[in-house]
């Protein structure tokens, strides 16, 4: 069960957290976390999480974050990483080991940070440093440096490129924002909404038990509460531009920096527990996690787009609890760029799509797209890789029990987040009314003993 | 796929691999002795009595290639993570063509071979890997010159180059040279007029990137240190000024290494290898690619089996190389 979540205010790169670290930052989410849960000195089953981009010294980045934090130093933890999705497995892997009985409660996350990126040394001082590290004289120590070569000594920053394509994945959505012929109104569309819902929801204080201020930084700092169709119609192509070709005959570039993610530093973390756990610590419960779906595609030659897994993990995942696509409350669907939701909307519609990639007889047809990403996504929110999982789950977990609480009937809510290396993770959450009446304090007519 | 030198050749045994250095000293002497005994400028002469030229019927021949020295395996590894080929004991049908070279060269560096090796330019190249090699067999290497034929700007002329590992065929490379300016005199050009995209068998396809090179102005030094090919046009620019390229250019057989690389391993253990070379990359640059499975109008499961690649500068439109792998070891029917 999801009883909670915390998340520290997500910064634009080389903004507050410019001197913060993963680790900083992950502490001071799970800190927020252990604060509001009361949860000081206790031992949790596990904490799991990670971060994308990060430096060999963190090889047990979540486990000094925990020695870091007030929770009891007995409480295990290890690493995981699965790029963007490194948030969402977080969770289904502690929610996997609650339903197995292997443990009690446990707290998924993770963070990154573009501002603090670890800076590697070139492949020809590495093997320098290396060889010399070996040596056993001081002369063939010196005999290793002596192939050091000018060009050596200049740093490698860390890209965002897929490793096996050389291409950011920009360019990748590019070419599947043209494939499905995804239109610049329709993205700006999209961004438009995730920056309108997002401001909405910090006015509407939605975000007073989800965030715990840091470094000065109250709010998520990308958030443009004064965004305007106008404004976003403004703004150059950044990805794409190739496509076209030199004569201009192929598609025109659609995806700009307002319809895209920006890079930002952030952490979040969820807690989950046994329905036994919370209710013994009187904590509430939000909402459970029914199933998940792991996916990947072979993108490597083009063959599906780069950020196409959801769209498998999705049609498994529904066909296995025997689901459409129309029966959710909520879609938390993770805009890597606001073209990624519109291609996977639009791959669902398509009949041939449909059949020939995801063996399905019909298409999964389109949804209701007031329930889409309600509280705004990463376009708004920015998107710090491995805390984005996080995020989303955080405000699902709260939405669909107010939405349970609302309605007094169960709320279902379908996640789906995309990831580098042709991966994606999708998951469903529900929330009963007893329980969501209990943990949002609102009242509805449904109640019983 | 597999054959031999041309009826009439006759084998001639070398105890090693010539070393490369030497070899591009003594092309350098025999280049200038071509330019000092031709007839007539621009055009090459067999005999004294004006016939064409011929190629030596002469096939360079090196029995006992060891692989299982350290330095092979090491600058196999440095070969490997260059190109991006999986880092292991297979070797790569490039890494074959690297080590076939010398044999190569050892012939377009003898008196009796008509065309000047510098500056000659490699047009395209076509490998057969018909048995997989690995690391620690011995090989025995051969290499002759054949098909000498005329080209609208000059002669091109194929270098093959065979390994065999006990005795049975494994790889077959033809490597085609032209050199400019070069003229048979009783001969006219038969070749070369229809540009070359025409015979691309994804021409008319739109190209979709599906990879991007960033090719730093080390590119050319780098292959040059796993390759052995210190040719003068990848060291520097300055060396490449030398022969006329604005800047050093990217070795061909490099970029149609990473294009073989980027088909993974799908292309099996035994693939068919083709690559033709259009306008050189200059260093340093950034190039897309585009690897294509299956071919139009060739549906089904042996097209499936075939890979396309384009390498080009997507700004100025322009193709640098174009190619295709095509995996040996399955049969459709």
């Amino acid at each position: 069960m999801i009883i909670g979540g915390n998340r520290i205010p997500f910064s634009r790169a080389g903004g507050k957290y410019s001197r913060v670290s993963n680790q900083d930052m992950f502490t001071a989410a799970l800190e927020g976390l252990v604060a509001r849960f009361g949860l000081q000195g206790e031992r949790l089953g596990e904490v799991v999480g990670g971060a994308v981009l990060k430096h060999s010294r963190d090889f047990n980045l979540i486990r000094e974050s925990v020695l870091g934090s007030s929770l009891s130093p007995q409480t295990p933890a290890y690493d995981l990483q699965q790029a963007c999705a490194t948030g969402l497995e977080a969770v289904v892997t502690i929610a996997n080991k609650i339903r197995l009985g292997q443990v009690e409660s446990g707290i998924a996350g993770g963070a990154d940070s573009i501002s603090d990126a670890p800076i590697a040394v070139s492949e020809g001082l590495r093997r320098v440093l290396l060889e010399a590290g070996h040596a056993r004289s001081t002369g063939s120590r010196i005999k290793a440096f002596l192939k050091l070569r000018p060009s050596d000594v200049a740093p490698l920053t860390p890209s965002t490129d897929e490793p096996r394509t050389g291409l950011s994945m920009g360019e990748h959505q590019a070419v599947t924002t043209a494939r499905w012929g995804v239109t610049r109104e329709a993205q700006d569309e999209i961004a438009l909404a995730s920056h309108l819902n997002l401001a909405a929801a910090w006015e509407s204080g939605f975000f007073d038990d989800l965030v715990t201020p840091f470094q000065g930084l109250t709010r998520d700092q990308n958030l443009r509460a004064d965004s305007s169709a106008e404004k976003l119609a403004k703004l150059k192509p950044v990805f794409g531009k190739r496509l076209g070709g030199p004569e201009g005959e192929g598609p025109e570039p659609t995806m700009t920096a307002g319809n895209s993610t920006p890079l930002t530093d952030g952490a979040s973390a969820v807690l989950l527990g046994s329905r036994a756990w919370a209710t013994e610590r009187n904590l509430p419960v939000l909402a459970r996690v029914v199933d998940a779906e792991t996916a990947a595609v072979d993108y490597v030659h083009g063959h599906e787009g780069l950020l196409m897994a959801p769209t498998h993990a999705v049609a498994r995942l529904l066909a296995r609890q025997g689901l459409t696509l129309q029966d959710f409350d909520l879609y938390e669907i993770h805009e890597a760029f606001a073209a990624t939701v519109l291609s996977a909307l639009a791959a669902w519609e398509d009949a041939d799509f449909c059949r020939d990639e995801l063996g399905l007889d019909a298409p999964l047809g389109s949804i209701d797209r007031a329930r889409l990403n309600v509280h705004g996504s990463s376009v708004a929110a920015g998107h710090p890789f491995a805390a984005t999982g996080g995020r989303i789950v955080a405000t699902a977990a709260k939405l669909v029990a107010a939405k349970a609480a609302e309605t007094g009937r169960t709320a279902r809510v379908l996640i789906s987040v995309c990831a580098a290396g042709g991966l994606g993770v999708a998951a469903i959450l529900e929330a009963d009314p007893d329980d969501a009446t209990a943990a949002t304090g609102t009242t509805t007519t449904a109640q019983e003993g | 796929m597999t054959a031999g030198a041309p009826e009439g050749y006759r084998v001639e045994r070398l105890a090693a691999v010539p070393g490369l250095g030497g070899l591009y000293a003594k092309g350098a002497t025999s280049s200038a002795r071509i330019a000092a005994t031709r007839a007539l400028p621009g055009s090459v002469r067999g005999g004294r009595d004006g016939s064409d030229p011929t190629l030596p019927s002469v096939a360079l021949r090196v029995d006992h290639v060891a692989t299982d020295l350290p330095d092979v395996a090491d600058r196999l590894a440095r070969y490997q993570r260059l190109v991006g080929e999986r880092v292991g004991d297979t070797i790569p049908a490039g890494f074959l063509h690297v080590l076939g070279f010398p044999v190569a060269t050892g012939l377009m560096t003898r008196g009796d071979f008509p065309l000047p090796l510098l500056g000659m330019v490699h047009t395209a190249n076509s490998a057969s890997l018909v048995r997989p090699v690995r690391l620690g067999e011995t090989l025995a290497v051969e290499s002759w010159a054949e098909g000498l034929r005329p080209h609208r700007r000059g002669v091109t002329v194929d270098l093959v180059t065979r390994v065999l590992v006990d005795g049975e065929p494994a790889y077959r490379g033809v490597s085609t040279y032209l050199a400019k300016g070069v003229h048979l005199g009783s001969r006219a050009s038969d070749d070369g007029s229809a540009p070359s995209a025409d015979r691309s068998p994804h021409a008319g396809l739109p190209f979709v990137p599906t990879g991007r090179w960033r090719l730093g102005a080390s590119t050319g030094r780098d292959y040059a240190a796993v390759s052995g090919d210190r040719n003068p046009i990848h060291m520097s620019a300055l060396s490449a000024k030398a022969f006329g390229f604005p800047r050093a250019i990217a070795h061909g057989m490099y970029t149609a290494a990473r294009a073989l690389a980027e088909v993974g391993p799908a292309r099996g253990e035994t693939y068919d290898w083709s690559v033709e070379f259009a306008k050189p990359v200059l260093l340093p640059s950034t190039v897309d690619v585009s690897i294509t499975r299956g071919t139009a109008g060739d549906e089904g499961a042996a097209g499936l089996d075939r890979w396309s690649y384009t390498v080009q500068d997507s700004r100025r439109g322009r193709t640098h190389l174009r190619g295709a792998v095509t995996r040996r070891d399955r049969t459709h029917d």
